[in-house]
């Protein structure tokens, strides 16, 4: 019988940041193993879904799907399609399609060959998904990439392979999108979104996922925040107005795509958030806390 | 439609819940071995506290090494595993430890870890077990690890 003592937990740099697993209630030896496929479904969503890796799908997307059809990984598959849901939802807010604004500012590197798109490259709707899991885009100038919601994708697929397991609860934190599963709900302290030094507050988690966003910041360079690494597809510049945005919600790709779209429209998001059965808080301009009402009781702010 | 609730926090609030510093231990050196070469029947010090090789009935499995980046402001235990050819095995974190609060702009602060090892005299707020919130890069531990590779990829064999 496993003892409470029996945790495990680990880290491995990953998806650019630090990914943790944690795993208690079982054997510790088939906790271990239990990890490692976790973190094979990290790398796996990785390596499908890199804006910078040559071989990804997002890459042969980028490549060729303006030209023919592209057939992608079912995972590929699955997050497009809610990327393409979010995006109709949100009138557009939502958009995997501003890969060459990042590019123009700097913040995705040019692939060789790539060129330079004009500015008025922006469409809505420029995905589109096909029979038999293939892919086309419907302009020539269509550049995606999956940042804003494939790291809350591979949290949730990470987050299956432990509930799949024989363990009791466990954790995935992919540098600040977490998820939980288990009977005992679980502690997340929420970094400042303007001094990431600094804790704004803690929340509980049980059995579900929360994703934060905050204006971009370098905390090995500098520590104030620069621009956004938001774009608001309506102007085609960096999100301004809300300085960090957290989102709780049934899965982690749904509260990751959601920050994007509350660092961008603020507290007219409520009608999406209601869809998706989630929760927000943000932290205004004015440095202002705001919480959607059905969550209050679970935010802790710092007093 | 629905009412978000306004909170208006003083400055000092921000502050107030911080802790000094934050440290999360993962695996130890000894676990980390085990888990990266599970064949391995013993590990030999080839470099104090540093790099062990590993060996499985006579013939070697491969490399453990220990290595620390600084993160933020203090520094993070990783060990890289390499095969007996050289290549990258594993990479696993081994502690991490990240700091909170005014103090940490003070070079005098900062300066009490320098050289410390692992088990140094950091204040540690134990009730702070996951952090959510703006991405943390990992660029420094991938550039140790790449390090690490031209250190000894070639060198252990």
């Amino acid at each position: 019988m496993a003892t409470a003592s029996d945790k495990v937990r680990r880290a491995k740099p990953m998806l650019g940041t630090f990914v943790e697993i944690e795993l208690a209630g079982a054997a510790k030896s088939e906790m271990n193993a239990t990890i490692d496929a976790a973190f094979e479904a990290v790398a796996c969503v990785h390596r499908l879904m890199s804006f910078h890796e040559r071989d990804s799908d997002v890459s042969r997307l980028n490549r060729d799907a303006c030209l023919q059809p592209v057939g992608v990984h079912a995972w590929t598959f699955e997050v497009l399609e809610a990327a393409v849901e979010m995006h109709q939802r949100s009138n557009g807010i939502f958009d995997v399609a501003v890969a060459p604004i990042l590019q123009a500012m700097g913040l995705l590197p040019n692939l060789r060959g790539d060129a330079p798109i004009g500015g008025n490259a922006r469409a809505f709707d420029a995905i589109e998904l096909m029979d038999g899991q293939t892919v086309r885009f419907r302009h020539a100038d269509v550049r995606i990439d999956l940042g804003g919601i494939a790291k809350g994708f591979a949290v949730d697929r990470a987050i299956e392979v432990l509930r799949g397991s024989g363990a009791t609860s466990g954790l995935v934190n992919a540098g600040g999108d977490l998820a939980v599963f288990g009977q005992e709900p679980q502690t997340a302290h929420i970094r400042h979104p303007r001094d990431p030094r600094g804790l704004i507050c803690s929340v509980e988690v049980t059995g579900e996922a929360l994703a934060s966003t905050a204006r971009r910041f370098d905390p090995f360079h500098a520590a104030r925040t620069m621009d956004s690494a938001i774009i608001d597809p309506g102007n085609r510049k960096p999100a301004q107005g809300i300085e960090g945005a957290t989102v709780r919600a049934h899965s982690c790709m749904i509260a990751d795509a959601l920050t994007k779209i509350v660092m961008i429209a603020g507290t007219d998001a409520t009608g999406l958030l209601e869809h998706y059965h989630a929760s927000a808080l943000l932290v205004a301009a004015d440095g202002d806390v705001l919480i959607t009402p059905d969550w209050q009781h679970a935010v802790h702010l710092a007093a | 439609m629905t009412q978000w609730v306004r909170y208006t926090l003083p400055a000092a609030a921000i502050v107030s819940i911080a802790s000094p510093a934050y440290a999360m231990q993962y695996l130890s050196i000894e676990e980390a071995q085990k888990h990266a070469f599970p064949s391995a029947t013993h590990f030999t010090e080839v470099q104090a506290g540093r790099i062990w090789k590993a060996e499985a009935g006579g013939h070697v499995a491969g490399f453990f090494i220990f290595d620390r980046v600084i993160g933020k402001h203090l520094y993070i235990d990783y060990a890289v595993a390499l095969t007996p050819s050289g290549a990258v095995h594993a990479v696993e974190i081994l502690q991490y430890r990240e700091s909170y609060g005014g103090e940490i702009r003070s070079p005098s602060w900062l300066a009490q870890f320098v050289g410390k090892t692992s088990g140094s005299s950091l204040k540690i707020n134990g009730d702070i077990r996951n952090i959510a919130g703006a991405t943390l890069s990992s660029t420094h531990v991938t550039e140790g690890v790449k390090r690490v590779l031209v250190a000894y990829g070639n060198r252990l064999r």
